[in-house]
């Protein structure tokens, strides 16, 4: 029996649960993936972000709710399914004693794509990727980043409509993270729709036209980084650094209209009660107490704000979290 | 439905491939095969007197029993470990398709391996039926890998998998008539090893070589071997899906 939902968004998710024995890990949660759009997943670890991409991708069955993938029900169609998409798992999940054009023809087979076309598919593909120099060797001989690129090009073999990448620059250096991001805006701009779950704030920011901040299983929020960011303009920064921090901070404590007063270093960073306040107050508690002020600057608020605000998790703890479960 | 069943089965045949590539065919696992039986044989009867053709169909059935069943052990965990396992689940193949290529691999293993040891030996052993004793060699392979995939299926590693599956084996060889016969053995004994499937693969090796050809008993020990893989294959995938969802 064949589900074919007339959706024009590339995923539609409704009510989606996923109940491992008596932990709920996904719960209830709903939203939908425009085509071409690149949909961010945000949230610490433990979150159901992994189990998310797992139901959406025919992996496990969901325990309730329903998910389609370009029309297609992830639950009744799951070979269908994943004939569209590709998914890139936050490991790498390759052969390391295979080579790369091994691994990647195994992945074209599984898909059932004729000969001719997956010798020419991963050709293509290993020159996109810089790495067909390399295709004779081993996986084991690579990089973490190039590892990363031939599981991205083995989630392209059989030509998705849709890319899941797991935590797609986790654990990877500065410009084998620039190389992968520039990739997927690549993709996207040839029309692939990507889902990406990252732990990255500023890779989501970056990248995303819109982000779900999940917790605990449930979605809190979904909207453009750009609208995220403004749940936090409330908190109005201002970082100021002077001549001298010694005895300062008591006295900036008890200025009107600050709220907190927080040392970084040798700056200090005020939280202010309102918006918008002038600046004269600051000035005038430098003249009175003979400072000089070195540097002032307010600040605008960025993703992480709004994604500490609504989580209650700070980023630094999902990284060292992450770090954690890595070593484990 | 016919063209999705051969494409099924080609999908099989390509993990099949694979596996026998990185798991099976590689050196240490080669000798492993090849010199366990007939280091546990020789461990059992130096200083005693046994019959060359008793020796060969025993020796051929470790063949199959350790050459299918022993790597099969090691290809599931360390591909659930190794996360291999996941990559193979977002592929549009049945968990039936997967577990069959898998067994697929030990089964032409454990062929290969018989088939060594049965060219080694046939020169100096009369064989009374080469197509009857071929048959068991495949029906043992196919049983055998099943059964090592069974062994591992609950483990998602290496070090858990092993110590278990050696066990089971080393006391399924010195209970199912492969170094005594089941005749010598107490009755006790005797009904623990009709309880095994190894106790029919041998049998069968020991009608096809030496007689008396008794068919009946023959397609009696290939079929109870046949329902075991039948029985072996459902639980695996049970258990797999179990672990999957």
């Amino acid at each position: 029996m064949t589900h074919i939902y007339t959706s024009e968004n590339a995923i539609d998710v409704l009510n989606l649960t996923k109940y491992y024995g008596d932990l709920l890990a996904v719960d209830h949660i709903n939203f939908n993936i425009r085509k071409a759009e690149i949909f961010g997943f945000l949230g610490p670890n433990g979150a159901g972000k992994t189990t998310t991409i797992h139901m959406l991708t025919g992996i496990i069955k969901p325990t309730s709710g329903s998910a389609t993938i370009s029309g297609f029900d992830v639950t009744h169609n799951p070979f269908k399914v994943k004939g569209l998409v590709g998914v890139v798992p936050e490991d790498s999940f390759l052969y390391e004693e295979m080579t790369a054009w091994d691994n990647i023809l195994f992945t074209a087979k599984l898909h059932s794509i004729p000969k001719e076309k997956r010798l020419r598919l991963a050709r293509e593909l290993l020159e996109y990727f810089d790495l067909y120099e390399r295709r004779k060797d081993r996986i084991s001989t690579f990089s973490r980043g190039m590892k990363r690129r031939i599981m991205i090009a083995s989630a392209l073999i059989h030509e998705p409509k849709i890319l899941f990448l797991d935590e797609p620059t986790a654990g990877l250096d500065v410009q084998s993270s620039r190389q992968i991001r520039d990739i997927i805006r690549d993709l996207n701009k040839n029309g692939t729709t990507v889902f990406l779950t990252t732990h990255y704030i500023e890779e989501a920011d970056q990248l995303c036209n819109r982000i779900a901040i999940i917790k605990d299983g449930k979605i809190i929020t979904i909207d453009t980084p750009k609208n995220l960011k403004t749940i936090t303009q409330a908190k109005n920064l201002i970082e100021i650094s002077f001549d001298r921090t010694k005895n300062i901070h008591n006295d900036l404590k008890m200025l009107d209209h600050v709220r907190e007063v927080v040392i970084l270093e040798n700056k200090f960073r005020l939280y202010l009660e309102k918006p918008f306040l002038p600046l004269n107050f600051i000035f005038d508690f430098a003249k009175k107490n003979q400072l000089k002020i070195l540097s002032i600057n307010t600040l605008k608020p960025t993703l992480e704000d709004a994604f500490v605000k609504l989580t209650g998790l700070h980023t630094k703890d999902m990284a060292i979290e992450k770090e954690h479960i890595k070593r484990d | 439905m016919v063209k999705r069943f051969f494409k099924d089965i080609i999908k099989a045949i390509y993990i099949a491939e694979k596996d026998l590539k990185i798991y099976f065919f590689k050196a240490p696992n080669l000798i492993f095969g090849i010199f366990l039986p007939v280091v546990l044989y020789l461990a059992y009867s130096l200083g005693r007197s046994v019959e060359l053709t008793f020796i060969i169909p025993s020796l051929v059935a470790m063949a199959a029993f350790f050459g299918a069943g022993a790597i099969q052990s090691v290809s599931l965990p360390l591909e659930r470990r190794t996360g291999t396992f996941k990559m193979l689940l977002a592929a549009p193949i049945k968990i039936s398709t997967l577990i069959f290529g898998k067994i697929l691999a030990g089964f032409f293993y454990g062929i290969i391996l018989s088939l060594i040891y049965f060219a080694i030996m046939l020169p100096f052993s009369p064989l009374l039926n080469f197509y009857m004793f071929f048959l068991g060699i495949l029906i043992s392979s196919l049983l055998f890998s099943a059964f090592g995939l069974l062994l591992s299926v609950p483990f998602r590693d290496i070090p858990q998998a092993m110590p278990p599956a050696t066990v089971v084996r080393i006391a399924m060889v010195f209970i199912c008539g492969v170094f005594t016969p089941l005749e010598s053995m107490p009755i006790t004994l005797q009904t623990v090893a009709y309880l095994l499937p190894l106790t029919y693969s041998v049998d069968a090796l020991h009608i096809a070589m030496n007689g008396p050809l008794n068919i009946q008993m023959f397609i009696i020990d290939l079929g109870v071997q046949i329902l075991y893989f039948i029985v072996f294959l459902i639980i695996i995938i049970k258990v797999l899906k179990k672990i999957i969802e």
